[in-house]
């Protein structure tokens, strides 16, 4: 993401405001940086096929394994 | 006996002495409380210490022992809980000053099972702020230090149940893993710790992280009391929606002494990742000496370990950041910076990110489930380095810098994905006198499996029977 389609200051006070985030705190200088560093972190996320893969996202319990 | 003495002995060795009535739950509890003031000024340990209601219980379970009431083998046992396990009347702070004053009005299920059982509370042990890092370092209530060098990190977030267990200050501490917060400090203090199959010791009760990936587990310095701890909270519970209803094991049926037969693999790319060289060696003898014992060790492949950084954090950061969003908004500039800044990125991880992990999840597990046809463990490191200094954001690995929380998390992310059992335990030491942790996973609800290799493995060695110079 940040390399390629780097998240630019302007977006990124966009998304701070969308998410609560006071753009007058001088914090938001600190935090710029971090999330660009984090969005990278997830980029490898892009690389993975997960064509027919439905998200875990209410993740159930795993059951005893039986082989 | 030396008052010392009764503060390393394991769970299982008290227990003897206690149910004989060789040694009285209120002398265990004087041992460890003197042994908490003579190490804490250099721990730091604890955020609650509870010496007066320590001192009550323990005149309690000495009278319902000489009653006849006897409640089990953690009958009159010190025990700490991480300071996000809910204890009714006992403040509960998470690791930050804004819960200060914070006291629940009931115990979590894990504290509640604990007292049912005998055992006896001595404190609230310290942790990374909201469990949220993985070092040990907290600027609320003071970092945590490592009983074998007090300069370095006791690794986190579990940091002052990984430092209690390891400088006798307790004989049983509880931990919290959502990325490795069990593992990491037992690794790094030479101690086992156990993160069971999610689902199966309740959550709760217990300060959320993430809802999907955090895991309750024992911190103990020896495999037996791993097993004694389970068979006490393991177990159903409808207070938590991931609970698993399934029938339990007797944990420590499993400690037979023998691997034979278990089928260990080791996967490759965890030796392609960067990797201190003395870890290295001490981990691969240590899987060498499990196959001279009789297990079958082969070597497999985990294509997408290196993608577990990306799923588990993108995973993490969502949740972590939907829990706290409104603590976030109100008392932002009163966390710690770092937490602060981590529970912000959360902020901007959009909702297909989140569920692409979530796939992306589903695609890892199905690898892992296909690895573990033809395995029964899979071993390798805990961690890739012994610990770092306090305060160290990056870390020397043979030459190359990587960033502390991702070599800390490296090997240990992985089973928080899958949400498989996982345990780290002493494997050796390095040149400089620092611990070097083995970590055997196994498949979902095969705690046996993981406790039987780890218990044999810890007796033909003496790594556990080391004590920090402290």
């Amino acid at each position: 993401m940040p390399e390629e389609n780097p998240l630019t200051r302007e977006a990124f006070d966009y998304l701070a405001q969308a998410a609560g985030l006071d753009l007058a705190d001088p914090h938001l200088d600190e935090l710029y940086p971090y999330v660009r560093n984090a969005l990278a972190g997830m980029e490898r996320l892009a690389q993975i096929d997960v064509a027919g893969m439905e998200p875990d996202a209410a993740f159930r319990p795993a059951q005893p394994f039986q082989e | 006996m030396d008052a010392l003495e009764l503060c390393y002995l394991s769970a299982g060795e008290l227990s003897q002495l206690i149910g004989r009535k060789e040694v009285s739950p209120v002398e265990v509890i004087d041992a460890h409380l003197a042994r908490i003031d003579a190490t804490e000024p250099a721990l730091n340990s604890f955020i609650t210490l509870l010496p007066e209601h320590a001192r009550a219980a323990a005149r309690r379970a000495e009278s319902q022992l000489q009653n006849g009431d006897y409640r089990g083998p953690l009958h009159g046992i010190p025990v700490g809980l991480k300071d996000l396990f809910n204890t009714a009347g006992v403040r509960t702070t998470s690791g930050s000053r804004l819960f200060d004053t914070y006291i629940p009005p009931r115990d979590c299920t894990v504290a509640a099972r604990f007292q049912q059982a005998g055992a006896i509370l001595l404190g609230k042990l310290n942790m990374h702020q909201f469990a949220y890092g993985p070092t040990g370092e907290n600027f609320d209530y003071g970092h945590m230090h490592n009983p074998w060098n007090p300069e370095r990190i006791t690794g986190g977030s579990s940091g002052g149940s990984g430092s209690a267990a390891a400088a006798g200050q307790c004989t049983i501490t509880m931990g919290s893993d959502t990325g490795g917060s069990v593992r990491i400090p037992a690794a790094l203090c030479g101690i086992v710790g156990l993160k069971p199959t999610y689902g199966l010791v309740s959550r709760a009760g217990l300060t959320p992280l993430s809802w999907c990936l955090d895991h309750p587990g024992p911190m103990v310095r020896t495999v037996e009391d791993a097993a004694l701890t389970m068979q006490v909270i393991a177990g159903y519970d409808a207070q938590d929606p991931a609970s698993a209803d399934i029938a339990l094991p007797d944990y420590t049926a499993a400690l037979t002494g023998s691997v034979q037969g278990i089928r260990i693999g080791v996967p490759n790319e965890y030796f392609d990742a960067p990797l201190d060289g003395e870890v290295s060696q001490s981990v691969r003898a240590a899987i060498a000496l499990l196959e001279q014992m009789g297990a079958a060790v082969t070597e497999v492949s985990l294509p997408m370990f290196p993608d577990s950084q990306a799923i588990s954090g993108t995973i993490l950061m969502a949740e972590a950041a939907a829990y706290h969003r409104e603590l976030l908004a109100k008392d932002g500039d009163k966390l710690d910076p770092a937490v602060r800044l981590r529970l912000e990125a959360g902020l901007f991880v959009s909702a297909a990110d989140y569920l692409k992990a979530q796939q992306a999840r589903a695609r890892f597990n199905r690898e892992m489930a296909a690895v573990f046809q033809d395995v029964d463990l899979l071993a390798g490191p805990a961690e890739p380095i012994t610990a770092p200094p306090i305060l160290a954001t990056e870390v020397d690995i043979d030459g190359q810098r990587v960033g502390t929380t991702a070599a800390l998390t490296q090997y240990t992310r992985p089973y928080n994905i899958s949400g498989s059992p996982a345990i780290s335990l002493p494997c050796g030491f390095s040149q400089e006198g620092m611990p070097i942790g083995l970590q055997l996973a196994g498949k979902p609800f095969a705690e046996t499996t993981v406790l039987q290799a780890a218990y044999a493995y810890e007796q033909a060695t003496d790594w556990h029977n080391r004590r920090p110079p402290i």
